[in-house]
């Protein structure tokens, strides 16, 4: 009987073998990809929502601080969504006819809540708390990003738990004073600008155990307020001039628990 | 799961066949091995101690090998489906979902919306949970709860821990009413003649007909037990406009004999308040007082036999002596128990204030009189005797006579004016009542809550007597049986959603304040009396609050904001009646027939009346003692069902004055012959709702007025050729009618005689229950870790190492090491323990419903349960010991022991159950994928896999109920025992912010809350000034298989018993 082959389909076959091969592994990539990919991860989407409302004007423009609005991010889990009643408090006076605000007057005017669409919509296994991160000196802008230069809200970060587990593994990288937390702006301190940091001696809440300043307090004309208790002197800070080395310093000074016990499954899961 | 639209016709009968031929019907269990005369044949002569678990452990077979080997038996194949799938089908429907699983893997979360507050409320912080004081009123007195709302939403009702009377303790009943509340079959709208209506129309025509009346001739009210003094006060106001308007009181399960005992004692009504705290020995007769708040007061009473049956160093511990028809925890759990007919305890306790002991009493049971008496009396001031609810006048009247005699009275009991602000003796005014339907007197009846028609006696016929009255309405939470027979059906508030008032045990007065809007607009009782008094738009607030100021002292406005807040009105106390009961001689013990059985009727300790069928939580609940779960049964004792020729899975016809029904019959151990007990509540119809409909036996049907809870003369007999498969649960698996308890310690591990148990051979052998009597724990403080009368040392493990083998004899050492030093807080780090007290628990299984509720832990079926499928993370085991007619029994809350070298978590394969650094052993649902290796490798059978989708994502009011923190779980995924991990984060991140120390006591798991007797305690057993560490360090302390060196976090105190050597 004949050769069914001929021999040059030996190299079709090899080459056969290491496309399968190819195959496989670019599928591997490809799915790898996608689901670390904005389609999946909503990373960077605007979605439609019934106002087009601008962070962007009313934090950097009007220049409300974040807890106008979201008020219990201190206290709860949730950071809050407010209440129509907030968005009337400015809006029963300025811009009373803009075209944008119908929906506002509507909620108002007939008790129904205004739908927005979440833009950081965590997966429902996952008990994530505002309340700790913001006492324990994570700024808002660390993972919601620069809200105060979007005109649109959108999801800055890929909230996937490998990104959640970078600072959880490692909390030094982006620790701030608490003073800190809702400056959008804050880049941490570097040799050009330094930051002061002193133990106030107080007990409590986190905020009130550490005194940070970007003045150098030994120079500074206008003492910071605590130093006047005579609990820490100019002489106490510390200066820091990379954020590293001002994240050890806050890690102990506001006792943030290990990596070890911050990657703990039972942290978000249960 | 449906085959229907897979394949063509072929391939559907195909799949009939399959499922006819391969396909095991997993739903029932084989009948028993052995026959009740083999197992008694082989109990003979047998004797010793010995511990057992279920009396269906009676037959060594190859099956029930199997079983013990099977967490969870017959799990494998796709015949375990519960709709009949054949292999072939199963597998296509599965290779559907599998294709749909991956793609849902891809696809993306769904947008979710957002929907705001239009203005908040002023305090609400989302997230943050709120608690409310309000009270739960049940016939047997008010419980004052301290409701958990998330949202303005409540998903947790416990006990009010700042109420002198209840501490913080709840029971089933109480935890339960949450789901109550959620019930989706509750009744939604008001319905006239079938067609919907609306309040203000009935409010029209009652005002009407009662306008048209003479003096409100014809206008009767049946009214389950008011226990609200503000509707009582209602009434009054009505009777004085309306004089001839007549009200009736009546509950099937009610406080009659209690208040015709008092009645001729004290001359008026009276209830009884006992201080166990002062009590050195109690004697109940027939009062089930720790099982529940079917009994009056209960919380209160165990709070106080708990306080006293602690051992500790120079503190005399109590003796409970009970005697009893029904096996109940208490019985089982007093030091001394004798079980009676119910007839006998009448003549016994009457025979106890006379002196001279009965005659019918065996020489063995003679001493037991005797002694008892004896101790009584020595014991004089600080000995008290408790009748049950159930029991008769005479045992009523026995009590108080006894009680005065014993000097008991202003000490260890004393009596008040009644919890209950309209007492009456409620089932001679039902006769009264339906005799007056019958004779057409009635020409309106509103009936305010019950459900007349199911729990009416059935001599009483009061379907037939409802149907003569012109115009009937019925107030409930249900379109029940009555509320779909009455011309009026409206729609009930739940008092989780209305105003009202009511009293605790001790009198003191709550304020019943709404948690919620009415979900779907129901109407109070308050509305109903109020539609015919002079202001009929007044709401149930307003009267509620009008009435308060009567009680109120000072500025009302600052007593009502404390009230509300505190849950109770300060200084309503009731002040104890002056002088003691007088001696009545005119009850006398019943006579019963000498033939035929005595069948007892009570209230079920998981479904009360009835009122609870619908309640999934508790229709699933292991019950205490039975551990019977979705039915009811017939309970005898061994010997009766000899004599009846019955084996476990038949069905039996009972015969009482013409009245037949026909129950399944189940073993209770130490159960009185000659006795049937049945618990009512059972065999509803459709009306009962989605879950208690056609769930067990109708036992209302026989019982009939003049014997509500104790009959003469039934006839029982097999029905021929029967088969019922009743569901127990046991061991977690159900089918374990294996072997019977009988053996000696030198027995083999293995015999062939039928007569070993390996539950027993576990309890005693391996030491799961130690305990010891007063005199050896005296003598030996020691005796859980060297032995004693009820503890086995030195057998356990089977190796060298006993039950404490060393650290560092692993090959892991360091992993196990949880005293490092945290350096956030350069202190020694938290390690999570628990340690229950097996002095105080006696298995009331309000620990179980709590996890329910604060765990989202879902209902799944008969069905399932009967498979070994239950879901609750904790279960009560109960360990009977000694003698088949007269056991003991120990009960021992058994959930996930956080071991700190877990078996489980070695053989997870995707690491989805892990340790905590803090000792937790943890279950990450997300990344469970259901191979249930853990399951199998755990030697404590606690852990739980979601076999089917059980957790219900569909129904709307059930999504309310909800705890936030806690995930529902979806099909394919195990979970079990997280030492409530919520609770400890949240408290943690409170710690944390404040810069501090978690504070012994900021952590409370749920089971904890509930316990009424504080036998469970959590906290850090690394800080050694906390209440859990320090229990720890007690000689007392034990882990149950403690010889594997798993090292479990959870820890038993073993007991200590007080029995009287007289009777030893």
């Amino acid at each position: 009987m004949a050769q069914v082959f001929d021999r040059s389909s030996n190299a079709l076959a090899r080459m056969s073998l290491v496309l399968t091969g190819l195959i496989v592994i670019a599928l591997g990539v490809a799915l790898n990809q996608l689901q670390r990919s904005p389609w999946v991860t909503k990373q960077g989407q605007r979605p439609d929502q019934p106002i087009p409302f601008s962070h962007k004007h009313h934090v950097e423009g009007v220049g409300i601080q974040c807890q106008y609005c979201h008020v219990q991010v201190e206290k709860a889990a949730y950071a809050g969504i407010p209440p129509t009643k907030t968005c009337i408090n400015c809006h029963a006076q300025i811009w009373t006819n803009a075209d944008y605000l119908e929906p506002v007057r509507q909620s108002w005017a007939t008790g129904a809540s205004i739908q927005w669409i979440r833009v950081h919509d965590l997966p429902d296994f996952v008990y994530f708390n505002h309340d700790i991160h913001v006492n324990k000196g994570i700024g808002c802008a660390s993972c919601h990003g620069r809200v105060d230069e979007m005109p649109l809200m959108y999801q800055e970060n890929t909230l996937q738990m490998e990104w959640c587990l970078n600072c959880h593994r490692n909390p030094a990288a982006n620790l701030r004073p608490t003073s800190e937390i809702y400056n959008m702006a804050w880049t941490g301190p570097s040799s050009d600008k330094p930051v002061w940091c002193g133990s106030t001696g107080k007990g409590g809440a986190t905020a009130n155990a550490v005194n940070c300043t970007e003045v150098d307090p030994n120079k500074a004309e206008v003492k910071p307020a605590s130093f006047e208790t005579g609990a820490s002197s100019p002489a106490s800070y510390q200066k820091f001039t990379s954020q590293i080395e001002l994240g050890k310093y806050l890690t102990a000074q506001y006792h943030i628990r290990t990596p070890n016990e911050l990657s703990s499954c039972e942290t978000c899961h249960r | 799961m449906k085959t229907t639209g897979i394949g063509t016709q072929e391939t559907m009968a195909d799949t009939k066949s399959h499922a006819q031929a391969d396909a095991q019907v997993v739903t029932q269990i084989a009948p028993a091995k052995m026959t009740i005369a083999e197992v008694r044949e082989k109990l003979d002569g047998k004797t010793g101690r010995r511990f057992w678990k279920n009396l269906d452990e009676m037959a060594e077979t190859p099956a029930f090998q199997e079983l013990m080997q099977n967490e969870f038996p017959r799990q494998a194949g796709a015949g375990e489906w519960v709709d009949p799938v054949s292999r072939r089908g199963f597998l296509k429907v599965m290779g559907a979902s599998f294709a749909l699983a991956g793609l849902a893997g891809c696809t993306k979360q769904p947008d979710e919306p957002i929907y705001p507050y239009v203005k908040q409320p002023e305090d609400l912080v989302l997230g943050k949970p709120m608690f409310f004081a309000s009270a739960y009123p049940f016939p047997t007195g008010a419980i004052p709860i301290l409701v958990k709302s998330d949202a303005f939403r409540p998903i947790k009702v416990n006990g009010n821990p700042e109420h002198p009377v209840s501490k913080g303790s709840s029971d089933v009943f109480t935890q339960s009413t949450l789901l109550e509340l959620y019930d989706p079959d509750r009744s939604q709208r008001v319905r006239y003649r079938g067609q919907d209506s609306s309040f203000g129309e009935f409010q029209k025509a009652l005002q009407d007909a009662a306008a048209k009346s003479s003096g409100g001739q014809g206008l009767y009210f049946l009214s389950e037990t008011i226990t609200s003094p503000t509707l009582a006060s209602q009434w009054k106001a009505l009777q004085a406009k309306y004089p001839q308007a007549k009200l009736v009181q009546w509950d099937p399960v009610n406080q009659d004999s209690s208040r015709a005992a008092s009645k001729a004692a004290f001359g008026s009504y009276a209830d009884a308040q006992y201080r166990l705290d002062d009590a050195d020995i109690i004697l109940t007769l027939d009062a089930d007082f720790l099982s529940g708040i079917a009994h009056p007061g209960s919380l209160s009473l165990a709070d106080g036999y708990a306080k006293r049956h602690t051992y500790e160093e120079g503190k005399k511990m109590n003796r409970l002596y009970a005697v009893e028809s029904m096996p109940t925890v208490t019985g089982l759990r007093a030091e001394h128990r004798l079980g009676l007919k119910p007839s006998q305890i009448e003549a016994f306790a009457d025979a106890l204030v006379t002196g001279t002991a009965p005659s019918f009493l065996n020489a063995e049971q003679q001493k037991f009189f005797t002694v008892l008496l004896d101790d009584l009396k020595k014991n004089s001031g600080r000995a008290v005797v408790i009748p049950g609810e159930q029991a008769a006048p005479v045992v009523h009247a026995a009590a108080y006579a006894l009680n005065t005699l014993l000097g008991a009275v202003g000490k260890t009991v004393v009596y008040t004016e009644t919890v209950n602000p309209l007492p009456t003796e409620q089932n001679a005014e039902f006769k009264a009542l339906v005799a007056d339907m019958n004779s057409g007197k009635v020409k309106w009846l509103v009936i305010l809550g019950g459900n007349p028609v199911y729990t009416a006696p059935a001599d009483l016929n009061f379907a037939d007597a409802l149907a003569k009255v012109p115009v009937t309405a019925h107030l409930g939470l249900h379109v029940d049986e009555t509320g779909s027979a009455t011309t009026w059906s409206l729609n009930r508030a739940h008092y989780l959603e209305a105003w009202s008032d009511a009293r605790a045990y001790d009198g003191t007065l709550s304020i019943i304040q709404p948690m919620i809007d009415p979900m779907y607009g129901g109407k109070s009782s308050h509305d109903v009396f109020q539609t015919l008094l002079d202001n009929p738009q007044a709401s149930a607030y307003d009267v509620v609050v009008a009435n308060a100021k009567n009680y109120i002292k000072g500025d009302f406005a600052t007593g009502w904001r404390k009230a509300l807040h505190d849950g109770w009105v300060e200084g309503t106390t009731f002040t104890p009646k002056a002088g003691v009961p007088a001696r009545v001689a005119s009850f006398t013990p019943s006579k019963p027939s000498t033939s035929g059985y005595e069948i007892a009727f009570l209230s079920d300790t998981s479904l009360y009346d009835g009122r609870f069928a619908n309640v999934g939580w508790l229709q699933e609940l292991p019950k205490q003692v039975t551990n019977l779960s979705w039915d009811n049964a017939a309970l005898v004792s061994l010997n009766t069902m000899a004599e009846l020729k019955a084996e476990e899975t038949n069905l039996i016809e009972i015969e009482l004055n013409g009245r037949k029904i026909t129950a399944p019959i189940l073993v209770a151990p130490g159960h009185p012959d000659g006795v049937i007990t049945l618990h009512l509540g059972f065999g509803r119809g459709v009306e009962a709702g989605r879950v208690g409909a056609g769930v067990g036996v109708n036992a209302y049907k026989i019982r009939t007025s003049d014997a509500p809870y104790l009959a003469s003369g039934a006839t029982a007999k097999v029905v021929a050729g029967s088969f019922y498969d009743i569901c127990v649960t046991k061991v977690h698996s159900n089918e374990h009618r294996g072997k019977f308890a009988q053996h000696d310690l030198e027995h083999p591990e293995y015999d062939n005689e039928g007569t070993y148990s390996l539950e027993g051979h576990e309890a005693m052998e391996r030491s799961i229950i130690r305990y010891a009597t007063v005199e050896e724990a005296e003598k030996n403080p020691d005796f859980a870790h060297t032995g004693a009368s009820g503890t086995v040392v030195n057998k356990v493990g089977y190796g060298p190492q006993g039950e404490a083998p060393k650290k560092d004899e692993s090959f892991f050492p360091d992993a196990w090491n949880y005293e490092k030093t945290d350096p956030s807080s350069l202190k020694i780090q938290n390690a999570w323990g628990m340690s229950i007290d097996m002095n105080t628990c006696f298995g009331c299984n309000a620990c179980v419903v709590s996890c329910y509720a604060e765990n989202n832990i879902p209902v799944v079926g008969r069905e399932q349960v009967k498979v070994g499928r239950n879901m609750q993370w904790l279960r009560i085991d109960t360990y009977f010991e000694g003698d088949l007619h007269a056991p003991k029994a120990h009960f021992q809350p058994m959930a996930c022991q956080h071991c700190e070298n877990a078996g489980c978590e070695q053989v997870c394969p995707v690491g989805a159950t892990v340790h905590s650094p803090e000792g937790l052993n943890l279950m990450v649902y997300n990344r469970c994928v259901g191979t249930r290796y853990c399951s199998n490798n755990c030697p404590y059978k606690v852990r739980r896999f979601n076999f089917l989708l059980y957790s219900d994502y569909e129904t709307e009011s059930l999504k309310f109920s909800r705890n936030p923190d806690v995930s529902v779980r979806s099909r394919g995924v195990m979970e079990k025992c997280t030492y409530c991990v919520q609770r400890i984060m949240s408290a943690k991140i409170q710690a944390d912010k404040e810069n501090r120390e978690i504070r012994d006591g900021d952590i409370v798991t749920a089971c904890q809350e509930a316990c009424p007797t504080g036998s469970i305690t959590f906290g850090n057993i690394n800080d050694k000034t906390s209440k859990v560490a320090k229990r720890k360090a007690t000689e007392r302390e034990y882990s149950v298989l403690g010889d594997l060196n798993y090292r479990p976090r959870t820890t038993y105190t073993a007991g200590v018993i007080n029995p009287n050597p007289e009777l030893a």
